[in-house]
């Protein structure tokens, strides 16, 4: 019988919001009753939010045909977000207002999450940057949660546009200081609840206590101490004031060399093994006397966590042997250009090579790469009892993807909402993730722009897809989380490092910006060696791949025992990781383009048949709860959510689109243009003379 | 593959419906109908009574080794028995029911048999290929479905080798020499309903009259009647006896329009869409005949049978040719291959390399197109095809399917692929490879691929279920019943005698099985339980189907207000995705070579239109824009919602095998009816809605069958 708990993340479908943990909370600023009587439409702002520049007589284009119709509007600039204000307000109805963001709306742009603009100049796209001598007649906006729109500045005046464009490129593409994000007028003009909501049990691991108390729920308390050695980051900014380290460790190691060589607790299993990570010591040129010192440190360390009780340490070098943060930036911008639509032909035209396309981001490539890594360490410490240390450069990026998917693999408290939380919180924000240069929210180096977090999310994705009745929530939850990267009212993506975020906070914003954070993660990023850096690394892969032999017997040994097993979902947790299981998270790429739509149909009219049933299942259960009570105690049908409601698209819940019914011409043609025969040549005779025996 | 590549998987739950796994002990265990010949070797008769009491009336037992089946969890022991028929893998223990005499688990009908390979230590031997023997004791043996399903069987060391080698060699042969004629004989079954004679198929078939009055009655088609023109066959042999033609039209004039289409197949009714609209299916023009006027107005009025705009679509345009159906299914076999040389990372492209799912997708494209036309826009259409027995039939079906609901019913889903495929002349036999003709295209997959899209698209407009369409995707490699063993409505027509005399045309020199047993000709693919067991049957039942949905509720009977006067007999053709107007409906009045020529068509022109909409179709602008009709689907055919029958077409790979989210609603679902099988034990009296609400799955079956 399936409980309530293992399907219950159904529900977190039922009311989008933006569900993560806010440090300040967004309030309802306006009503929907008010939206729809009123003719003229005002702009609605955040408190703190001002308005920047504004153009009228803007005409957005209907993106999902190429006919280039359109609403007329203003286009408006604040500090906080891009906003088109349609004359027209007639499109709203009733089963819109029901799903609406709370904080964003249909045509709200943060200007976080602007990607790139264009321009069309005589019917030329071009990227804009910097200053313009000339206007453009048409703005193509793509965002980072891969919405497109377009407006056309034809019917503008040329003042207004020049002031708009000019503001938009600006206040969307300048560098920025780091106390001008909007976060922090929101904040003080808000009024801040910090935390104190009771339902949100999320742990912050921002006190000793939180981590004692992960220590307790892992049973790692016996091997492993809660250190408060950095409290006001006394010893390192990099890391958090608080972290677990292992019990024989002497405290005056840990300020050695700033947190560096030091072993990292991140969870314990089940049957005592540890995953632990690393940063590696700064690496110092021409000084063999301090590289003398490391090296007798490391030891130091090494001999520490080696002797009993500790389990044999596997050491995972993620930096060297493992997938490259350019890798990942490289096939994530390939593969996003397959969902940034610019207008319908330019689909239709891809289409027919999506497989191929698809394949050569290798953004899916990467996504098994990286769940294969955690299948393997999973092994190490489930099957070989060894503790595995990861080590990275700066233990903040690729160390933080994969200890919290192995965590998520291996710990069923992960697939809770709470501990999928708590687990972000834990591994991703006091594990010092760089949120702020990943994301480029301060527009200063593109070259850090690395989407590692989202990376996660979409191996998260994986798994919740493969197993639904594992996790607590639902990939809904994922995409919303995925959208609110680049929501500048919650402070939890938005800074490099707890040091950062708390220092901000008790300086009153009056700090300078320190330039500090980006030197020492330039060694990812060697503009000349790329090239070089790429080559090497395939070539080292497939050797890696061909050799150890061992090592991946047993690895295909444990996977498919796991997998030949009858799966329970509170335990440990695999994903498929062959060639057809790795898939498209299609909710959030796809959710835009109005072709990929089903009407009535996918996913949005499975989830919304669960949740009817779950709600059956639960009416019914409620009623024989009720029996002993009474028998005429029939309680009232309540009213279904999703029945009866217009036809769902897989834009649900994020908005209810409304298709025209013609289509557009696939050009089929292409087929026979495409494909030669002659590589199936051999096969086929395989299979044809089959008949002929 | 990376690490996949030294074993071929060892895990997985099989894709085929799970089967029973205790059969009921029967009380007798004799070897009732097994012929026992003198081909039987000795060492057969060690073989237990229960193993050979599941052999078939004429069916004689080659070979057997003990075994093991691996590729599943956990192994299961058991007899590899080789026979005239089939190659059976019997577990220890388990006792073929009297019942199911077929068992789709654990069955390999001979002419399924794709690829054989023999395994030992290293090596590994590909056999059933001319000029490979077998120079080794195989260990292992792996028997590649044609319908992509497994067997994975190792055997029993331990002085048995010689039998293992035997049953292989025995295999190979058996396949060789047997399948052609095994295949079109069918496997006889003794079935217990067969005697009696009188038995109601479970669908029907469409072999009398009434049933296709009563069909013509369910979809309200009241200017059509059904002809009785072909009840002996004279018009075309692979029409079905009866057929739905326009009222008014008398048999004389069907007689002489029908003989200037390709291979007498004339326009016939396929469905009748309550606002007023038909869709006809009609075979090419006969080009080289020679109408005159009387002729041609039989025609034209057959074709526009009161509908003042006929859209005439050209069925094969778009869609891949039959040839290129082969090639890709073929493709797919090979890249589902456990072994196959897709390496992970290049899965998608070798995928898209198929263009299986290309063609998927543009069958799917053409008939939503269509049905927006039949349903939205109230226009009536026509497909043709040169042989209307292929695409004409998936076509048709298929807007069926999204634009009646109807349709996708169990029951409403067999009756029309026995009406649109089975009677309408399909040639299953040619199609599926079985004959060895060099036409064999796998067009009906094709079409259960469409539908197995729609399934995944619409989950909750289906009552059947994807095991449903998997059991009828295997049933068509099983040689038990007519429906797919017959090219024509003719062929399966004949009876006992008739038949017997075609198949020593066909094989000169074969012994035949007795008359009696050889014919199983009361029994059609609809009798499922010739395969499976109920519990089974129980699963072809989607969980997830909505009941609002029924069939009453999604359209009032008739809307007049549909039908808008336009200028008289307009008459479009539908090609590329657009709306041409044409001069005339026949080929011959102006130049008779005009249908040859597809430039008779005119070239796809802007038509000026008010409505954007209608741009796109190029619609004529008195047409109107109509809103879509509920209750019809229209499916996704990009790219990224095109996806692969994992379920089916990886039953090969173990290790990619593994249900998922289907789970979630069907244990939802047996939650619920524990819980209102509780309430109602619990309480005396129910109200009506309660029970109403209760949606036991064997109250479905019940009413479906």
């Amino acid at each position: 019988m399936l409980g309530k708990g293992v399907v219950g993340g159904g529900g977190g479908t039922k009311a989008p919001k933006p569900s993560f943990v806010s440090y300040v909370r967004p309030e309802e600023i306006h009503t929907n009753e008010k939206e729809v009587t009123e003719k003229e439409v005002t702009l609605h702002l955040l408190p703190g939010e001002q308005l920047l520049c504004e153009a009228s007589t803007v005409l957005k284009y209907v993106q999902e045909d190429s006919c280039q119709r359109g609403i007329y509007g203003k286009l408006v600039c604040t500090d906080f977000k891009i906003a088109f204000l349609g004359d027209d307000d007639s499109a709203l109805d009733n089963d819109e207002t029901q799903f609406k963001n709370k904080v964003i709306g249909e045509n709200d742009i943060t200007l976080h999450c602007v990607d790139q603009i264009y321009g069309v100049f005589d019917e030329k796209k071009k990227t804009l940057f910097g200053q313009l001598k000339k206007y453009p007649e048409k703005l193509i906006i793509h965002c980072k949660d891969l919405r497109v729109f377009h407006f056309c500045l034809r019917y503008t005046k040329e003042e207004e546009v020049k002031r708009i464009v000019s503001g938009i490129i600006h206040h969307t593409q300048a560098p920025k200081l780091l106390k001008r994000l909007f976060l922090f007028s929101y904040a003080a003009a808000a009024q801040n609840h910090a935390a104190t909501d009771p339902r949100n049990h999320t742990v912050m691991f921002d006190t000793l206590k939180d981590w004692c108390w992960e220590l307790e729920r892992t049973k790692g308390s016996v091997k492993y101490k809660a250190v408060s050695v950095n409290e006001g980051y006394k010893v390192c900014e990099r890391l958090p004031a608080y972290f677990v380290v292992p019990t024989p460790l002497p405290e005056e190691d840990l300020s050695r060399f700033q947190g560096h060589g030091i072993p990292l607790w991140c969870w314990s299993c089940h049957n005592g093994c540890a995953l632990l990570k690393m940063s590696a010591l700064p690496k110092k040129e021409q000084d063999d006397g301090l590289s003398q010192m490391q090296k007798s440190f490391l030891d130091g360390i090494y001999k520490t966590i080696h002797r009993p009780p500790y389990e044999i340490v596997k050491t995972e070098d993620l930096s060297s042997n493992f997938l490259s943060l350019q890798d990942i930036q490289t096939a994530y911008s390939k593969f996003k250009q397959l969902f940034l639509i610019d207008n319908s032909t330019e689909f239709w035209d891809t289409d027919i090579k999506w497989f191929s396309l698809l394949e050569s981001s290798s953004w899916l490539d990467i996504i098994r790469r990286c769940l294969k890594k955690a299948i393997e360490i999973t092994e190490c410490l489930e099957a070989q009892n060894v503790n595995v240390l990861l080590l990275e450069e700066n233990a903040s990026d690729l160390c933080c993807l994969v200890s919290s998917l192995v965590q998520v693999m291996m710990d069923p408290h992960c697939r809770t909402r709470i501990g999928f939380q708590s687990l972000v919180q834990k591994e991703w924000i006091m594990g010092g993730h760089s949120f702020l240069d990943r994301c480029n929210h301060l527009r200063q180096s593109d070259k850090e722009e690395v989407p590692v977090f989202l990376l996660f999310l979409d191996c998260v994705w994986q798994l919740v897809h493969q197993h639904p009745p594992a996790f607590d929530f639902t990939e809904t939850y994922l995409t919303v989380l995925s959208d609110s990267l680049y929501i500048p009212i919650f402070s939890t993506f938005f800074f490099n490092s707890p040091h950062q975020k708390d220092n901000v906070h008790q300086r009153q914003l009056s700090l300078p910006l320190t330039q500090s954070k980006s030197s020492p993660k330039r060694g990812f990023f060697r503009e000349e060696t790329d090239h070089l850096i790429k080559n090497l690394l395939g070539k080292r892969i497939s050797k890696l791949i061909n050799s150890s032999d061992e090592l991946h017997d047993n690895l295909r040994e444990f996977y498919d025992s796991w997998h030949s097993k009858p799966t329970d979902y509170h335990g440990l947790l695999l994903p498929h990781i062959e060639g057809p299981e790795i898939k498209v998270w299609a909710q959030r790429y796809l959710r835009w383009i109005p072709e990929a739509q089903i009407l009535g149909g996918g996913r949005a009219a499975t989830v919304s048949k669960l949740l009817e049933m779950m709600e059956e299942v639960e009416r019914l259960q409620e009623k024989i709860d009720a029996r002993p009570h009474g028998q005429g105690a029939l309680l009232a049908e309540a009213p279904l959510l999703l029945r009866g409601s217009a036809r769902l698209s897989a834009l649900f819940p994020f908005a209810l689109l409304q298709r025209h019914p013609s289509k557009p011409v696939l050009p089929t043609s292409g087929w026979k243009a495409l494909g030669d025969e002659e590589d199936l040549a051999k096969r086929e005779d395989e299979f044809v003379d089959l008949g002929d025996v | 593959v990376w690490w996949w590549k030294c074993g071929g998987g060892g895990r997985g739950q099989s894709f085929n419906i799970a089967p029973q796994k205790e059969e009921p002990e029967m009380g007798h265990s004799g070897p009732k109908c097994v012929q026992r010949t003198g081909m039987l070797e000795p060492r057969s008769q060690q073989l237990d009574g229960h193993v050979a009491s599941g052999c078939l009336p004429g069916e004689q037992i080659l070979a057997w080794a003990p075994g093991v089946r691996k590729g599943l969890e956990p192994e299961l022991p058991g007899t590899l028995i080789c026979t005239n028929l089939r190659v059976t893998f019997q577990p220890c223990g388990w006792q073929r029911s009297q019942e199911t005499p077929l068992s789709s688990e654990y069955d390999f009908a001979l002419v399924n048999i794709g690829r054989l390979e023999a395994v030992s230590g290293l090596s590994r031997v590909q056999l059933l290929r001319p000029g490979s023997p077998l120079k080794f004791i195989p260990e292992e043996i792996l028997i590649h479905g044609r319908d992509f399903r497994l067997l994975r069987v190792a055997f029993e060391a331990g002085g048995l080798e010689p039998q293992a080698f035997q049953v292989t060699m025995a295999i190979v042969q058996a396949r060789a020499q047997n399948s052609q004629v095994q295949q079109y004989a069918g496997i006889p079954l003794s079935k217990a309903g067969q005697s009696t004679g009188s038995r109601k198929p479970p669908v029907p078939l469409l072999e009398t009259s009434e049933d296709w009055e009563a069909e013509r009655k369910k979809q309200g088609a009241r200017g059509w009647r059904v002809s009785t023109i072909n009840e002996r066959f004279d018009i075309a042999t692979s029409l079905p006896r009866y057929f739905w033609v326009p009222k008014r039209t008398l048999d004389s004039e069907v007689r002489r329009a029908f003989g200037h289409f390709h291979q007498g197949r004339g326009p016939r009714l396929s469905w009748h869409h309550p606002g007023g609209s038909d869709l006809l299916r009609c075979g090419g023009f006969y080009t080289a005949s020679d109408p005159n006027k009387e002729d041609i107005r039989a025609v034209e009025s057959m074709l526009q049978a009161g509908h003042s705009d006929v859209v005439l679509v050209d069925t094969v345009d778009e869609l891949p040719s039959l040839a290129d159906v082969q090639l890709a299914h073929l493709r797919l076999r090979a890249l589902c291959l456990p072994d196959s040389s897709a390496a992970e990372e290049k899965w998608l492209s070798a995928l898209e390399g198929t263009r299986w799912l290309d063609y998927v997708r543009s069958c799917l494209r053409k008939a939503s197109d269509i049905s927006v036309l039949v349903t939205s826009r109230v226009r009536s259409v026509v497909l043709q095809e040169r042989g209307d027995r292929d695409f004409n039939g998936l076509l048709s079906s298929l807007v069926q399917l999204l634009s009646v609901p109807e349709a996708r019913t169990l029951l409403g889903f067999q009756s029309l692929v026995q009406r649109e495929w089975v009677a309408a002349g399909h040639p299953f036999l040619t199609r599926l490879g079985v004959t060895g003709a060099s036409e064999e295209a796998p067009v009906f997959l094709l079409f259960l691929d469409c539908v197995w899209q729609l399934l995944q698209q619409f989950p909750a407009e289906f009552e059947f279920s994807e095991f449903f369409l998997l059991a009828l995707h295997d049933s068509a490699r099983v040689p038990d019943t007519l429906t797919f063993l017959r090219d024509t409505p003719w062929e399966r027509g004949k009876q006992g005698g008739q038949f017997n005399s075609y198949t020593q045309i066909y094989n000169p020199g074969c012994c035949q099985p007795p008359a009696g047993n050889s014919v199983n000709s009361q029994l059609s693919v609809w009798d499922w339980d010739l395969r499976y067991n109920s519990e089974q049957i129980l699963q072809f039942h989607n969980p997830g189907y909505d009941p609002e949905h029924c069939p009453d509720s999604w359209l009032p009977r008739q809307q007049p207000s549909f039908m808008v006067p336009g200028p008289p007999s307009s008459v479009w053709l539908f090609s590329r995705g657009a709306l041409t107007p044409l001069n005339q409906l026949c080929p011959w009045r102006d130049n008779p070579s005009l249908l040859a020529v597809s430039s008779r068509w005119l070239p796809r022109a802007a038509i000026s239109s008010e409505s954007l909409a209608d741009q796109e179709w190029g619609l004529p602008s008195h047409w109107g824009a109509c809103p879509l009709p509920p209750g019809l689907l229209l499916p996704g055919y990009l790219g990224p919602q095109i996806r692969l029958w994992r379920r089916c077409y990886l039953r090969g790979r173990p290790e990619v095998q593994k249900g998922l989210s289907a789970p979630t609603i069907s244990g939802l679902q047996d939650e619920l009816s524990h819980l209102q099988e509780l309430l109602r034990k619990w309480t005396p009296r129910i109200s009506p809605e309660d029970h109403s609400k209760k949606r036991d799955p064997n109250t479905i079956l019940s009413q479906s069958r």
